[in-house]
């Protein structure tokens, strides 16, 4: 009866073109894997789910209008997508207005809530506190640090320089590069960096940028080992795309790696491989892609409709057995507990994990003063 | 390449307002409905130490440092002795209707916030923080012009003062302003105080119509 059965029609927004597409892509494929696992599962109660995707192209404008477009013209109530904050706040009016479901798989910079939008990425006390207390022990407290120039940075940066100034560290720099800035704009601010020889950079550069920035850092003749770019961000996926060799040494904060030692994680690697290609590697964003239209498939189950009122009942404190270890969503917040890692980047452009909190992390994305002594108190990172 | 914008600070760290909003003790005076129930859940999500009443009760309770109030119709003919004190905290006002009787119920309020219904999660953060920057600023410029009325008038008494002498003593403005400052130096007062005495003692004695009648009534 499955095969007849009319399908649950679920939006997905996440660019495949643009500057933003190499990690969206990724959050792409965890979805329609995610997606394929459901139905051969039987679907939702013998109801096939069928995802309609579109290329927003890293365009908040292009994200908004093809949101409306999806609910209004493909009665689609529940749209998974977004990586950018700026493609975020664009759909949010959208969703509020139709009272459709956003769900989010991205890490961001926190303050916010909707009750139409559910997130699955880390929130910045779930993998920020964890970065700046783990690097300033490691490595020393001179920093250095370099962002694309919208939101998440400046909000990251300001977190990093509260913690920065507990820890009695010092600033050594703050810029910021247009999210286009090409290999000049690298090169000319790796020449500050080795100039200025801070401890360690702290960087919230995303998209092609991260690349130009790691060839820059390498050309240069830095030596990660001795100074490593710490990121919130580079995953195995910009990992992939800039090459092992510029990579490896460098240093990333993360809920999920593609290592994460357990079967779950490596029985939905395996799966990802085998449907999307032997060299496909997964990351935090591709997980929260994956584990996400999972605990929507449940939701859609448990509330029998695609009703979102009803979703929304149900979604929140839901729970799954993530790759990166079992999940919750949060009832109050709709943000979601995950367990911060700290990894880097080995030959093979994979991480080695070297801490791991011992248990999960509820998420507080209203949280303004981070501090490094309620992290190394409340949650000890213990070395693998 | 681009410099830090403008709106980056550099370097001094979180602002007080925004490092304080998990301490912050707010009243909420709102009905039970949808709109209070999502004050209180996104002011619980701020992390702020929450209590919530309605109606506004007749005394306002101890440690608040910021009121949510329902500027509801039913509200406004309700005698509130409390809103008259001089260290209200500051008043976000959450107003349902916009209608002329309301507004100016707004201001007479003295609210430095305002949330409209339907109350939305966005935007509440602002109007906590802002609310709170604004009243601390009226306070800070109410405390400074406080202390600039009382500079202005010691000047004024000063001058009187100085008038007296010159009047009585036949003294120039400046041998004046000399006497009264080594008076002050001597008995360890200010200017202001040996001014009053000058000031005093002349009404009392009458010596500011003296030697007018004097120099006028030969």
């Amino acid at each position: 009866m499955a095969q007849t059965a009319e399908p649950i029609r679920i939006g997905v927004l996440f660019s495949e073109t643009g500057v933003t597409s190499v990690i969206e892509r990724t959050e792409r494929m965890g979805t329609l894997l995610a997606a394929e696992e459901i139905n051969e599962q039987g679907g939702i109660n013998g109801q096939p789910i069928e995802l309609v995707s579109r290329d927003p192209a890293s365009d908040p404008t292009r994200f908004a209008q093809l949101a409306e477009r999806l609910i209004l013209e493909d009665g689609v109530r529940i749209i998974l997508g977004c990586y950018m904050s700026s493609t975020r706040k664009a759909i949010i009016p959208v969703v509020e207005k139709w009272h459709a479901l956003l769900m989010y798989p991205t890490l961001y910079e926190g303050f916010e809530y909707s009750r139409n939008v559910i997130y699955t990425g880390a929130a910045p006390n779930q993998n920020s506190v964890q970065l700046a207390e783990f690097m300033m022990r490691r490595f020393g407290s001179r920093v250095f640090l370099l962002g694309s120039d919208y939101i998440y940075p400046y909000e990251s940066n300001r977190i990093m320089n509260d913690l920065i100034a507990e820890h009695g560290g010092e600033k050594v720099d703050e810029h910021y590069l247009p999210l286009d800035a090409g290999p000049d704009d690298y090169a000319a601010i790796v020449k500050r960096i080795k100039q200025s020889a801070p401890d360690f950079v702290f960087s919230t550069v995303v998209g092609d940028g991260t690349a130009l920035l790691h060839r820059a850092f390498a050309k240069a003749g830095l030596d990660p080992a001795r100074m490593p770019i710490a990121s919130l961000t580079t995953c195995e996926a910009e990992v992939q795309q800039m090459g092992a060799d510029i990579a490896e040494g460098h240093i990333t904060s993360a809920v999920y790696f593609q290592s994460v030692p357990n079967e779950v994680n490596s029985a939905c690697v395996a799966r990802c491989k085998q449907r999307f290609g032997p060299d496909v590697v997964t990351n935090m964003c591709w997980e929260a892609a994956y584990f996400q239209t999972h605990l929507l498939a449940n939701a859609l189950r448990r509330a029998e409709s695609d009703n979102v009122r009803e979703l929304l009942r149900v979604l929140p404190g839901s729970e799954f057995a993530a790759p990166q270890g079992l999940v919750r969503i949060d009832e109050d917040n709709h943000h979601t507990y995950l367990r911060p890692r700290i990894g880097r980047v080995n030959a093979k452009g994979q991480f080695d994990i070297l801490e791991e909190a011992t248990s999960w992390v509820r998420p507080d994305p209203y949280l303004v003063e981070h501090s490094l002594k309620d992290w190394s108190a409340t949650v000890r990172l213990q070395a693998q | 390449m681009s410099a830090a914008p403008m709106s980056r600070r550099q370097g001094s760290g979180t602002p007080r307002m925004l490092r304080e909003l998990r301490s912050l003790r707010v009243l909420l005076i709102h009905p039970d409905d949808q709109d209070g129930q999502e004050l209180n859940a996104q002011l619980q999500r701020i992390g702020c130490q929450l209590r919530a009443t309605w109606p506004p009760q007749e005394q306002l309770p101890e440690e608040v440092d910021l009121i949510f109030f329902a500027m509801r119709p039913e509200v406004m003919s309700m005698d509130i002795p409390w809103l008259k004190r001089e260290d209200l905290p500051p008043i976000i006002a959450v107003v349902n209707y916009e209608n002329p009787t309301i507004i100016e119920a707004v201001v007479r309020l003295n609210a430095t916030a305002v949330v409209a219904s339907p109350v939305k999660s966005f935007g509440l953060l602002t109007s906590v923080v802002l609310a709170r920057h604004l009243a601390d600023e009226r306070q800070e410029q109410q405390k400074y012009i406080g202390k600039l009325e009382q500079r202005l008038n010691g000047l004024r008494k000063i001058a009187k003062a100085k008038q007296i002498l010159m009047n009585t003593r036949g003294l120039s403005e400046e041998d004046a302003y000399k006497v009264i400052r080594d008076q002050a130096m001597a008995k360890r007062v200010t200017t202001e105080e040996i001014a009053d005495a000058v000031i005093n003692a002349n009404e009392i004695l009458g010596m500011d119509a003296a030697p007018r009648k004097a120099s006028g009534g030969k």
